[in-house]
Formats: C-alpha cells, sequence, structure tokens
C-alpha cells in the first residue's frame, strides 16, 4: 500500500490537501448553505428559526415591509437599500483614502536604502501588534470633544491668540471613515510595496534615456507595473470593510449603522437569525458584483498572487 | 528573494485575521485561588473577615460556575463564598441580556447561575432554560422587600431571585444645559440636537415614545406600536450616541450633555461631576431588576442554592452598597449597614439616585416580555436606528 502511495501522485495530491478540504468544507461551505437555508426560513416570536420557504426577508430587504401605519398589508421604505448604499460608498471611499495615502509610503519604502526598507516596514507592522479593538479605542480619545486632538487645537490657537470651539469629530461618519482608513492602511502598503519593489532599476534608466521627465516615468512605467499591487491591496480592504461592525459601532456612537451592523444586530438584539442570514447573503453576493467586476477589469493583482 | 517576500506578507496577513477574529470572544474573568482555610473566621485579602454562613449548607460540589454581567460584584463576596465554603468560583461574563440569552440558548454552555433582567425571563423560561428553584433551601429569601419580589415577570418568585434592581431615567448636565427636561416629551424638543446619549436598548426608548403617547410599556397592540415608532424617528436626530455600556465616560468627557441613562451611570456621573442630575420623568421612569436564576442543566445546584444564600445575607449583600450603587432590594443588607456602616447607609439614603422618592418607584414601568409582539418591537428598533 505505501509502495503505491510512493508511485502514485495524484494520491498524494489529494491526501496532502485533504486536511484543508475538510476544514473549508466544515467551516466555510456547510456554515453558508445554513446560512441559505436559514435565510428562507421565519422566525418564531422567541426568536427561533422555523425552516420553511419563504421569500419574506428577502422583501423585507428591499424595502417591503409588514408593519405599516395605517393597516396596510406592505409598506414600501428602502431602509436597508439605503444601509447597503451607506456600507458601499464608506468602503469605496476608504479604499480610495487608502490608496491616496498608501501608495506614496509603500513608493518612499520601496526606493528607501534596504537597510531602512526593513525599519519602516517594521514600523508599519507595529501597530497590528496592538488588538484591533483596542486600536480603535484609542481613536476615540484623540477624537473626543476633550480629547487629544482638541487639546492640541486648542493649545495652538491659544498661542495664535485665535478663539477655539471643540469640534465635534467623535461619533460622525467622518470619524468611521477615519477608524476605517487608519485600521487598513497596512494591508494596502504591503502589497504595493512587494510589487514597487520588485520594479526593476533599469527599467527607470531606460526610461530617463528615452528622455521620459518624472511624471512621464511614473504614468508609464512605475503606475502601471504597480497596479497588481494596488488591485491585490483594493481587495484585501474593499470586502473587509463591507462587512465590519466593530469601527462604526465604537467610532460611530452606534448610529451609524452599516450592513455589518445591521447583520450583528439581527443575531443578537433582533434576535432574527433568519433575517440576519438573508442579510449576509446579500452583503456577499453584493460584494461578489463589486469584486467581480472590478476583477475583470484590472485582474486579481496576478502577478502577486502568482509571484 | 520575492518568494520569501510573498511568504512573510502571508504570514502577516494570516496573524492579523486571527487577530481580527479573536476580538469577537467573551472575556473570562477567574475569582483568586481561595487561600487554605484553617480555623477561625476567614479573611479575604483586602482585610475583610468573611461572615459565618447562615445557614450553613450542605454542598458536595467544589466548583460554580456564574455567568453574570460584568462589574457587578463586590470582591470581598466573592472572595468570602470561596473561603468559608472552600469552593471554586467561575465567572464569565456578559455585557446585554441578548448576549446571554445568545450564547445559553446555543447550548453547551455549562454554567449554573445566570443573571438575567426582568424582561427576557419569560423568554428563558419558555425555551425551558430555567429550572424551578426549590424555595425550602433558599431560607434567605425572606430578606428582600416584598417591593420587589412576585414581579409579573415571574409571579411568586419560581424561578428567580432578586439581586438589584435600579431605573431608567432622565440625565441632565445642568451647567450646559438651560432647560432642565422634566419629561420624556421634553428630550424630544429640537434644542437638544445632537447632544444627547441614550441606552442602546429598544425597550427603553420605544418604551419613552410609547409613554409619552400615553400607551403602556408592554403594548402589543401593532397600531400604537407603529405611532410609537414614528414618534421615536423623530428623536433620533438629538442622539449623538447609544451606548449601553459605559454612558457615563461621554457625559463626563462632555461629548453629549443629557440623555437616557440607568442608576448605577448617572451617580458615577454624578460624582464626577455634581452638577450632573437625574430627573425622574413625570410620565414614570422604567423600573428593572436583575435576577438570578438556576439554569436547566446546572450541574452545582448545591453549590449555587449555598451561593444564593450566602451572599443575601445582610451582611455580605450590603458589600454591595460600597461600590455597586443600585437600588438595594435587600432589606436585611440596609439594615445591617444603617447599624454597622451608617456613612454608606447614609450615601445610600440621601441620595434620590439609589434610594427614589417612593412616588417615583409607584410611577414606574416595569418592563415584560411580550411574546408574540416581540419582532415588531426588534424591527422597529432597526430601522429607526438605521434610517
Amino acid at each position: 500500500m505505501f509502495q503505491r502511495l510512493r508511485e502514485n501522485k495524484s494520491v498524494q495530491g489529494t491526501l496532502l490537501a485533504l486536511p484543508t478540504m475538510i476544514w473549508l468544507s466544515v467551516l466555510l461551505i456547510l456554515p453558508l448553505l445554513l446560512t441559505l437555508v436559514i435565510s428562507f426560513g421565519r422566525r418564531s416570536p422567541d426568536g427561533n428559526v422555523i425552516f420553511t420557504f419563504t421569500l419574506d426577508n428577502y422583501i423585507r430587504l428591499l424595502g417591503y415591509h409588514t408593519n405599516c401605519a395605517g393597516g396596510q398589508a406592505r409598506c414600501f421604505d428602502p431602509i436597508y437599500a439605503t444601509i447597503l448604499w451607506r456600507s458601499l460608498v464608506l468602503a469605496f471611499n476608504t479604499t480610495v483614502l487608502v490608496i491616496l495615502l498608501g501608495y506614496p509610503l509603500a513608493y518612499f519604502i520601496a526606493r528607501a536604502h534596504p537597510k531602512k526598507r526593513n525599519l519602516y516596514l517594521f514600523m508599519v507592522l507595529i501597530p497590528l501588534w496592538t488588538n484591533f479593538v483596542i486600536r480603535v479605542y484609542a481613536w476615540m480619545m484623540l477624537l473626543r470633544k476633550e480629547g487629544g486632538i482638541n487639546i492640541a487645537l486648542g493649545w495652538f490657537a491659544n498661542l495664535l491668540g485665535i478663539p477655539f470651539q471643540p469640534l465635534e469629530m467623535l461619533y460622525t461618519p467622518g470619524a468611521v471613515l477615519v477608524g476605517m482608513v487608519y485600521e487598513f492602511l497596512p494591508f494596502m502598503i504591503l502589497p504595493i510595496f512587494t510589487s514597487l519593489e520588485k520594479i526593476d532599476n533599469s527599467l527607470y534608466e531606460a526610461a530617463a534615456d528615452l528622455g521620459a521627465n518624472a511624471i512621464r516615468t511614473f504614468l508609464r512605467v512605475t503606475l502601471p507595473l504597480s497596479m497588481p499591487g494596488v488591485v491585490a491591496g483594493t481587495i484585501l480592504v474593499f470586502i473587509p470593510v463591507m462587512g465590519t461592525f466593530i469601527v462604526s459601532d465604537i467610532l460611530g456612537g452606534r448610529q451609524v449603522i452599516l450592513v455589518g451592523n445591521l447583520i450583528q444586530r439581527q443575531y443578537l438584539d433582533a434576535r432574527d437569525p433568519t433575517f440576519g442570514a438573508a442579510a449576509a447573503l446579500i452583503l456577499m453576493v453584493m460584494t461578489l458584483i463589486v469584486t467581480y467586476f472590478y476583477t475583470r477589469r484590472f485582474g486579481f493583482g496576478e502577478e502577486i498572487v502568482a509571484v | 528573494m520575492c518568494k520569501s517576500k510573498l511568504y512573510r506578507l502571508l504570514a502577516l496577513l494570516v496573524a492579523t485575521s486571527l487577530m481580527l477574529a479573536a476580538c469577537g470572544g467573551g472575556e473570562t474573568a477567574q475569582a483568586t485561588e481561595p487561600a487554605t482555610g484553617g480555623e477561625g473566621p476567614k479573611v479575604t485579602s483586602s482585610g475583610f473577615v468573611c461572615p459565618e454562613p447562615n445557614p450553613r449548607m450542605e454542598v458536595t460540589s467544589t466548583e460554580l460556575n456564574l455567568f453574570v454581567w460584568t462589574e457587578y460584584f463586590p470582591q470581598d463576596m466573592l472572595d468570602c463564598f470561596e473561603l468559608v465554603y472552600d469552593i471554586k468560583l467561575n465567572r464569565d461574563e456578559y455585557s446585554s441580556n441578548e448576549e446571554m440569552y445568545a450564547k445559553l440558548s446555543g447550548g453547551g454552555a455549562a454554567y449554573d447561575l445566570a443573571q438575567p433582567t426582568d424582561y427576557i425571563i419569560g423568554l428563558m423560561i419558555r425555551q425551558d432554560l430555567l429550572q424551578e428553584l426549590d424555595h425550602s433551601k433558599l431560607p434567605n429569601m425572606k430578606n428582600f422587600d416584598e417591593g420587589w419580589m412576585n414581579k409579573p415577570f415571574d409571579p411568586g418568585n419560581r424561578y428567580t431571585v432578586p439581586y438589584l434592581a435600579g431605573t431608567d431615567a432622565i440625565v441632565v448636565n445642568t451647567d450646559a444645559v438651560e432647560n432642565v427636561p422634566q419629561s420624556w416629551a421634553d428630550l424630544w424638543k429640537p434644542e437638544y440636537a445632537g447632544r444627547m446619549i441614550a441606552l442602546d436598548d429598544s425597550r427603553v426608548l420605544i418604551g419613552a415614545a410609547l409613554l409619552i403617547l400615553g400607551y403602556d410599556v408592554n403594548t402589543r397592540d401593532p397600531g400604537e406600536l407603529e405611532e410609537a415608532k414614528a414618534k421615536l424617528a423623530e428623536l433620533i436626530p438629538n442622539i449623538k450616541v447609544f451606548d449601553s455600556d459605559s454612558p457615563k465616560t461621554a457625559l463626563i468627557a462632555g461629548d453629549v450633555d443629557l440623555g437616557i441613562t440607568w442608576t448605577f451611570e448617572a451617580l458615577a456621573a454624578q460624582q464626577e461631576n455634581p452638577a450632573i442630575q437625574f430627573i425622574y420623568p413625570t410620565e414614570g421612569a422604567v423600573l428593572w431588576q436583575d435576577n438570578w436564576v438556576l439554569l436547566k442543566d446546572a450541574a452545582h445546584a448545591d453549590a449555587a442554592y449555598a451561593w444564593l444564600n450566602y451572599i443575601n445575607q445582610g451582611e455580605v449583600f450590603w458589600l454591595t452598597l460600597i461600590d455597586y450603587t443600585y437600588i438595594n432590594p435587600n432589606k436585611a443588607a440596609l439594615e445591617y449597614a444603617k447599624e454597622n456602616q451608617p456613612d454608606i447607609y447614609k450615601a445610600y439614603f440621601d441620595s434620590p439616585i439609589t434610594n427614589p422618592p417612593p412616588e417615583a418607584i409607584a410611577n414606574g414601568h416595569g418592563i415584560e416580555d411580550v411574546g408574540e409582539a416581540t419582532p415588531l418591537y426588534d424591527a422597529i428598533w432597526v430601522e429607526v436606528k438605521g434610517q
């Protein structure tokens, strides 16, 4: 038997992949199927799942409600579409900002002296050593009315003799955006750095020899060659931001409701796992659609994936 | 070269995702190891001399698993129980009833006692999560004030033993707010736009809207609830932050000027800033009560009864008056404190927050389980907040 195993490469491969395949099917595919089944169910008043086939949860997500003013059977209020749209816009803004902030830094690190490069990368990674939630709470300390930023601004204003009114920053959509950008910035810097770092110096020399100025070199050489990093970073940032609920809970004061918050609340506060499951699937489908069109246009950042 | 970079990047991503995944977990807090008991009175590490159990119960279990609210116990109370009974207390904590319920109804949790608030107890009974109490093993139930027993959520206390209670009412920083609100309806005024904190609690907020409209806080009528939804939607622009965990923080930090909060948080905020006041609204405050329940699958029921009797002794329960300043339903504890800890008793008795005027209690509204109307409340809450 072992003899056969030694000879048969395909059995070897299957055996090696087996643990991962079991892992994926038990912890990914089964729960996903269960979520799908539950999303067609109905909740009992006590929040138990009644397994049946109804599209009520999806109809509710579309904005048709069963508890309406004036005794109508159904009424229209696109509240959940609004929440989804809000999440989509936030994820888009976060991604764009993270690219705008992350690209120059990645470029700087990639062009730095190799000895310093590791130090810079290390500095990008250090915040990740602290727990995600704790870092969000730290932003709370900075953004609040009597927090670090307002104190610093007040001090400067005092120095310059300008009257100062503390800024209202915490518990606003802006605070959520700041928190998201901060949390996900390293995930953009690292892939862009990896693709920038691989660009052969001789390409820049060739560009210069051929008379390209700095801007032209950047647009024709650097940018196209680093696009795989940008694409990979975008996927790494956009998808998690769509589903996050911690940042909006803490920095948004629980009144900036994103689809992640909506789903989490269905499972806990509202005790409606069927509606939560439907919302989770819609989020997944939406993210898939956006990612699909994005990758069709820009690829998967193959170079990164395929190194 | 490139490959090793990629592996490093991947390892980093895996490490990060593990960190992210770790965020969702609950915290486990464990009480300290009991000191080896000898003869004579037991003394905790803080120097508190533990009262003898009265009565001393027959206990064969060597541990007790509690599933309780965060920050809700005097350390001496926990230590003393471990010392006098030589039982190891294990404590898991939660910060909302919904979180507790989700964990218990998920099954597989090996707890003996939990500490739900009134309104969710009916649901736990219907879901067969609780076992009936044997009152012959609970002689110290007599220590409780009748006013906090035999409540609508559990007539005859078949399942519950009271712990602490409180009110949800209006909190105001009188330095920052010119017109101090006197009623729930006042909170709707546009002058408070973006200045309020509110509990992240559907029943309290929808309850306030129902009270303004003159309806019962426990109504099951869809029409009334629909009106309350519209009413509550008008309040949302005034609310800057929803927070049930530590509402005092935003108040003390000056991020908000007024809001809806509960006893303990209001008192803690007031101790930091005397200008902060607690107002019982004219329509009536919301009353709540936390209770012990014995879980269906409790493996250490004997230790659970011993715990319930021991902590409810007046000379033990008074410890809650020091740091856990809620409404104290244990009259033996209040009597004990009055005679032996006059300063602590006076602070409790003189504060209208911990010792509300009788009319505030009489005028108050208890939150009850609403049965088949629960989905309506849940939907209203999600939809109003998501607007």
